[in-house]
């Protein structure tokens, strides 16, 4: 079946590292300079990220995530390099086109953002088993409703897209054009979605049925299959971590009241 | 004591008029292996959902009388206490795949999950229940990925993981293929023959005669007749039920071979015997 996850298992250092751990790093990375006020420690985090995810063999799935944010990024540089409202001094001119430094600096801090919040996150979720993410946040008190919706994604999302290409062949084998220009495929759209928005309802109830059965609103207290791996090194990241954005807290409010 | 009892039943679906099980009594001891027969919309599948409470607690709608199973009253009760108690499997394997866990593994776990089983014993019973329906080999595999026979297997085993007391299969072979269905009936041998009462709706009329205890033939909401396989297989008016006899009872029918009994044999070994019966007579 396809998999629609980004994680892949590759026996990496973060792989075995609890799913908090990874979300503090978020933390961290995203409000330390934040609270520190200086650009450089975005550039630190992003060069932190970035060698979290080469060392994890995960940088070739990252490479289309970078591709993405490259055209914000581009965006970004041409809109605030011509038009910043505070922009006083040219940098560059082309033909007709004025480029900024004010316009300039202040892209290259949005660029540093969108690159600081992609690489963190991209840190987690290459790295996480999506269940064991989901599985940690029920075992802090999240409803485990609300985690079966999240886990049953994965796989009932490709599962609708196979019912999807299985009716849309039937249909094709019964002579129903589904490809040429847009208005055959908007024509071809209808008899496709409605078999599978009735099946897929069907199947609902059905499953419904199935949970019910395994005692899925059961008001006892659950377990889990998947120990909770909470190791010494993950205590040891999740304290510096802690540390360092309880430092520079403190180093900002000391710089405040000087 | 019995380990089912059910009295007067009645039931009828929200925004339907008819009585989708009318009046319906019987009795089901422990260790028993029940099939139930009945052409389509003959009340089989809601008979089986009203054991464990999802008549009336999942559909609502009109109830009437009680089902007691041992000491609890399912009306009184809720489908998470019955569900450690009795077990449904259906039609659909690939429904009763929970969607939310990756490996088979996993997959069993879910129930025992939710009813908070510590984490030693549900491994435990994990590998019996794998090793109970010969699926060990598919442990670290994607539920999605396995044949119709197999999933069907993995829900099997899913519900005897948690220990029920009862299983109830409703048309658990008809979406598979001969070895399928094959693999599915010697599981649920293995199974009657560990002491667990077992009730099974089947169109698969030969299997039902050859592995059952006993024999309920429903009808429009009615419970028609509940006896052993030879007695309900050998009315004279089950065509009238929608129901065909095995195929040796045909036979026998029309050559007029009874049992001792005034029953007709339901078996191919009951027909062997009553055949070689019948030779040494003539020979002699």
């Amino acid at each position: 079946m396809k998999s629609i996850t980004l994680y892949e298992y590759k026996n990496s250092f973060l792989n075995h590292i609890d799913p908090f751990c990874k979300l503090l790093y978020i933390l961290a990375a995203l409000s330390i300079p934040l609270i520190l006020g200086v650009s450089v420690t975005k550039l630190i985090f992003i060069a932190i990220s970035i060698f979290l995810i080469i060392s994890n063999k995960v940088f070739k799935k990252v490479i289309p995530l970078f591709t993405f944010s490259a055209i914000i990024i581009l965006t970004a540089i041409i809109i605030q390099g011509l038009f910043y409202s505070n922009n006083k001094h040219i940098i560059l001119q082309l033909g007709p086109l004025k480029f900024y430094k004010e316009g300039l600096l202040f892209a290259y801090h949005i660029a540093l953002n969108v690159l600081n919040i992609l690489l963190s996150f991209a840190v987690l979720i290459f790295t996480t088993k999506p269940t064991d993410l989901i599985d940690s946040f029920v075992r802090v008190g999240f409803s485990p409703r609300f985690g079966y919706v999240l886990s049953s994604v994965f796989q009932i999302i490709p599962q609708m897209s196979e019912t999807m290409s299985t009716i849309s062949d039937a249909q094709k084998s019964r002579g129903m054009e589904s490809e040429g220009n847009l208005f055959t495929r908007i024509k071809a759209f209808f008899p496709l979605i409605s078999p599978v928005i009735t099946s897929s309802l069907i199947n609902t109830r059905e499953r419904a049925i199935a949970l019910e059965v395994r005692g899925f609103n059961s008001t006892t207290k659950k377990t889990f299959l998947n120990q909770q791996t909470r190791t010494r090194k993950d205590k040891i990241i999740n304290i510096i971590l802690l540390l360092l954005i309880i430092l520079s807290s403190i180093w900002r409010i000391i710089t405040c009241l000087k | 004591m019995s380990k089912i009892t059910v009295t007067n039943l009645k039931y009828k679906y929200p925004h339907r008029d008819n009585l989708a099980l009318n009046n319906i009594s019987f009795e089901i001891q422990p260790g028993e292996f029940i099939g139930i027969v009945g052409e389509n919309n003959s009340g089989k599948s809601t008979l089986c959902q009203s054991i464990i409470g999802l008549v009336p607690h999942f559909y609502k709608g009109g109830y009437g009388g009680s089902v007691i199973i041992d000491d609890i009253e399912v009306y009184k009760s809720d489908i998470s206490t019955l569900c450690k108690k009795v077990g449904l499997i259906f039609q659909n394997p690939f429904n009763q795949v929970t969607g939310s866990k990756e490996t088979v593994f996993e997959e069993i776990a879910f129930g025992l999950e939710n009813i908070g089983i510590p984490r030693d014993e549900m491994i435990e019973r994990i590998n019996f229940s794998m090793k109970l329906l010969d699926i060990e080999q598919y442990k670290d595999r994607n539920p999605f990925d396995l044949s119709g026979g197999q999933m069907q297997r993995v829900a099997i085993a899913s519900i005897i993981a948690m220990k029920p007391e009862i299983i109830i299969l409703d048309e658990p072979t008809s979406q598979l293929d001969p070895a399928g269905s094959e693999e599915v009936f010697q599981a649920v041998t293995k199974l009657s023959n560990e002491g667990i009462t077992i009730i099974m709706v089947e169109h698969k009329i030969e299997k039902i005669a050859a592995y059952c205890d006993k024999v309920m033939l429903m009808h429009k909401g009615e419970l028609i007749k509940f006896d052993t396989p030879s007695e309900v297989f050998s009315l004279d008016n089950l065509s009238d039920y929608g129901i065909n006899p095995p195929i040796f009872t045909s036979i026998c029918k029309k050559l007029n071979l009874r049992k001792d009994d005034n029953n007709y044999p339901v078996t191919i070994e009951e027909t062997l015997q009553l055949l070689k019966k019948e030779r040494s007579y003539e020979q002699n």
